[in-house]
């Protein structure tokens, strides 16, 4: 095992050296204010920005440490980009125009745990703090014991050695979070819920476990993708069993997919179900252009009318996609996940209408986003 | 790189070479030391040669190198495969399973993949939606090691909370407050057994000697001959195989084998090309399990065995004589003296070889006999049955559910074969369902639903081979398929009787290559 771990670790420092030789070389170009760009990562540590007009990739920023999951989101300055990463256990941040690492949280805050973020994390409206739910483990002589998950909020003004400055208890099993304009924290766990990050007190903004829906199953919500679509909201897709009658019984009802949605201006929480569940999507977003227009993808891209509950079109992929992204208009559609391409399709026709390849591997479960700088 | 290696330990286990056999004799000896010299940096000693977690537990060998493998590979264990299985047999022989135990889930141990299993739902989707309920069902724990055992799991799987059957559920709160004290309850570290077969355990030099064995390859067929076993140091074995299939192939080998906790019986013999591992239960003069290739553990042969001495009947090969035909019929067993007894409508024409492992006869079973089971005897000796039939009414295939894998193709894994038989039923002449037994058809696949039509899985997926093998495509991405999808496929196999033309159907998912593959599944 020794020579093993120490392999490992003379790899690290490898890559450390080589991250910090190619940060100097490979700062590429700044970000040009008022244009339009897309994040997207992959292996082994890139942060790709596509430049949107184009549809080319402007430039590669590396990333620190391991992979995983690689999941972005953009800071309200339209130049940061905040990445949960090396195996859910850190959080760093990007400065785009630099490609430098100008913030750093470990989420093993807590010596003799380990602490991960399940896609747990979120930048305040003002982009002055991060917030992770952190799922510690105590890692013990001859046991581990699991430890209560709790909300850590980072100061993105701390720099690449920030602790948490406030600690709050958390629900289990929670994973994305949005927070809203109001600087509430919008926590998606057994239900949604909606946290104040001063006091760690938080509500039921929206029932999934604890619904009770008369003639329906619980919904169920497995779903990673923080989109930051010009929607605002932080939206979701669920699936749900629609009982035939009081007897209940899932082998007769009829699933359904449906989408949630918050507000993240209102706070305003909804929930829709748009079409019969035949074929999974991992994601499915509504077109900022008409929010009417839903569209999933995994092994189809599906395009749904909401209110008519309606497949209106679908298309077939050259390869699994898992992640659906809309250019701020709502003119262009992005697919990403999986390989290392990004697919460019027009949203009203399902035409393909570009591909853009991007240096390094598998993007897995990444979330491109796109801003305006 | 990790699963590589946990697939080269669990041949370690049956693998005994004469260097090492002075350290398994020294296992007894050496065990406590080992413990304290490798184990006692993280677990804490309790005195009288106990330490923290590991004097807490009891489970197969198989378990035990599991265990260690995760130390070595998680925490850093640095141990030589030597002194590790100097470790697992030390450890498998002070705190193993009764026999009892191991009772309907010794196919996790045996490598029969294809068994679908049958636990309770609490069992099934706490446990059993990631690895096998066996692998659970092998263990003896008191419920603090088994709370243990939740908390290793969500410290080192944090995504556990979040999958199926567990995101829609307080998961932890069940696992603690209602799996800890059922499975303590269910699989406890003290139990009568267990103090019972320590009392009973017999020496390991019992087994030295003559066995006569009968086995069945799916694909290939019955096979028998004998086993000799010769005692070496410290509960090892020489062992030489000799004997054949039904059809001529001969069946000669050798290798060594060790015995763990007095009858966990884990060999390695290498018959023709084939490294064959062997994982039986030897106990009371007979060895029961399952031999496998250890790289193609789809090929394998249930095995049991009679020492000489015993005096047992332990097949007949084939089991079944259709009424108004003439057939060759061969018994297996330990002290087979006589002329053999094959029931009532079934009479022995001629009495080919005789030895006391193997009576070889002609038989005839009369137009009129009765179509249902005989007990077949020779003596004293019973035990087995042979199915008199008139006809076939139905066809199963076996297995009637099962999984291929595809492999190689520049990938690290071998591909794993599906292996088909067909199994023939009548009825007896009071109209009850007869299992006849295998008999030969002829083989294809088909697409199962319609959207194994739509993507080509019958293209794609591997061929069927006219022996009932099934081989399946290379791995990786097909930049034929549509979406570079992979070989994957979802089939119907279907048989076709050589002799009246019934059909069976199973059931066969060729899926991609399994990358976890521990000792237990």
């Amino acid at each position: 095992m020794k020579p093993g771990f120490c392999a490992q670790l003379a790899l690290t420092v490898a890559a450390t050296a080589c991250a910090c030789a190619a940060q100097a070389d490979d700062a590429g170009k700044a970000l040009k204010a008022g244009h339009e760009y897309l994040i997207a990562t992959n292996y082994p540590n890139n942060l790709h920005v596509v430049e949107v007009a184009s549809d080319t990739l402007y430039k590669t920023c590396r990333m620190p440490d391991s992979f995983g999951p690689g999941t972005a989101m953009m800071a309200p300055d339209n130049r940061t980009a905040y990445v949960l990463n090396n195996h859910f256990a850190d959080i760093y941040g990007i400065d785009l125009d630099s490609c430098k690492t100008t913030f750093h949280a470990n989420l093993s805050s807590v010596p003799g745990e380990v602490g991960k973020a399940m896609y747990s994390f979120a930048i305040s409206p003002d982009g002055k703090e991060v917030y992770a739910t952190v799922n510690p483990s105590q890692r013990l002589n001859d046991h581990y014991v699991v430890k209560p998950p709790r909300l850590e909020v980072f100061r993105t003004g701390d720099g690449l050695d920030a602790k948490p400055v406030r600690s709050f208890p958390m629900p289990r099993q929670v994973y994305l979070m949005r927070a809203a304009d109001d600087g509430s924290l919008y926590v998606a766990g057994p239900d949604i819920y909606k946290l104040d990050v001063n006091t760690g007190k938080y509500t039921v903004a929206l029932p999934l476990r604890s619904w009770n829906r008369p003639g329906y199953s619980a919904p169920d919500v497995l779903y990673f993708w923080p989109h930051q679509s010009s929607l605002h909201e932080f939206s979701m897709l669920y699936t749900i069993a629609k009982f035939k009658d009081a007897k209940q019984d899932p082998a007769t009802a009829e699933p359904l997919y449906g989408y949630l949605s918050i507000d993240l201006k209102t706070g305003k929480a909804h929930t829709q179900e748009f079409a019969e569940l035949t074929e999974l999507y991992f994601t499915g977003l509504r077109s900022p252009k008409d929010p009417n227009q839903m569209y999933g993808v995994l092994n189809r891209l599906a395009r749904y009318d909401i209110a008519q509950k309606k497949l209106v079109k679908a298309a077939n992929l050259d390869h699994t996609y898992y992640c659906v992204t809309f250019d701020k208009a709502g003119d262009k559609l992005y697919l990403g996940g999986t390989f290392n391409d990004l697919a460019v399709f027009d949203p009203n026709t399902l035409e393909k209408v570009g591909n853009i390849k991007l240096p390094g591997g598998d993007m897995s479960t990444t979330t491109p986003q796109v801003f305006v700088r | 790189m990790k699963t590589t290696r946990l697939r080269r330990q669990a041949g370690t286990l049956a693998l005994v070479a004469t260097a090492l056999l002075s350290a398994q004799a020294m296992a007894a000896e050496q065990g406590p030391s080992l413990l304290q010299n490798k184990c006692m940096g993280c677990h804490i000693p309790e005195g009288n040669d106990s330490y923290s977690r590991i004097s807490h537990q009891r489970k197969t060998p198989e378990g035990w190198l599991m265990s260690i493998a995760r130390m070595q590979v998680m925490h850093g264990l640095s141990i030589s495969d030597d002194d590790r299985r100097t470790l697992v047999k030390y450890l498998a022989d002070k705190q193993g399973l009764a026999p009892s135990e191991t009772d309907g889930v010794r196919y996790a141990m045996e490598r029969r993949l294809n068994t679908v299993e049958h636990f309770d739902d609490p069992l099934s989707q706490m446990c059993g939606r990631c690895h096998s309920g066996a692998r659970v069902a092998l263990q003896r724990r008191p419920a603090k090691e088994w709370e243990h055992l939740v908390n290793f799991h969500l410290g080192q799987w944090p995504s556990l909370e979040y999958q199926a059957q567990a995101r829609d559920r307080d998961w932890l709160d069940i696992a603690l407050k209602q799996m800890v004290p059922d499975l303590a309850k269910r699989f406890p570290l003290d139990n009568p057994a267990w103090a019972e077969w320590l009392k009973a355990r017999p020496e390991s030099k019992v087994l030295a000697g003559q066995w006569a064995f009968s086995g069945h390859m799916l694909a290939k067929g019955d096979v028998r001959g004998v086993m000799t076993v010769s005692a070496e140091q410290g509960d090892t074995f020489k062992v030489e195989v000799k004997g054949a299939y039904a059809d001529g192939t001969p069946f000669n080998g050798s290798g060594s084998a060790i015995l763990y906790n007095g009858y966990e019986w884990r060999g390695n013999v290498k018959v023709g090309e084939a490294n064959l591992r062997q994982v039986f239960a030897a106990i009371d003069g007979q060895m029961k399990g399952r031999m496998f290739e250890a790289e193609h553990d789809e090929r394998g042969l249930d095995f049991s065995a009679a020492k000489a001495g015993q005096g047992r009947l332990l097949a007949v090969q084939p089991a079944f004589i259709k009424t108004g035909s003439d057939s060759e019929i061969t018994l297996v067993g330990s002290d087979l003296f006589g002329k053999p007894d094959l029931g009532a409508g079934v009479q022995v024409t001629e009495v080919l070889e005789s030895t006391p492992t193997l009576i070889r006869v002609k038989a005839r079973a009369a137009k009129d006999a009765a179509a249902g089971p005989r007990e077949v005897a020779v003596g004293a000796l019973k035990g087995v049955q042979l199915a008199v039939y008139d006809k076939v009414d139905e066809v199963k295939v076996v297995p009637a559910f099962s999984i291929a894998r595809i492999g190689e193709n520049g990938a690290s894994v071998p591909k794993v074969q599906g292996r088909f038989e067909a199994e023939a039923w009548g009825k007896d002449a009071s109209g009850q369902p007869l299992r006849i037994g295998y008999l030969p058809a002829t083989w294809k696949v088909e697409p199962f639903n319609e959207r194994a039509v739509e993507d080509e899985d019958v293209r794609f997926a591997g061929q069927m081979q006219a022996d009932g093998v099934f081989v399946p495509g290379g791995a990786g991405p097909n930049p034929e398929r549509k979406m570079m999808t992979n070989n994957a496929g979802n089939l119907k196999v279907i048989a076709t009787l050589a002799d009246g033309g019934q059909q069976g159907e199973g059931h066969m998912i060729v899926t991609v290559q399994r990358w976890n593959n521990p000792p237990l599944p």
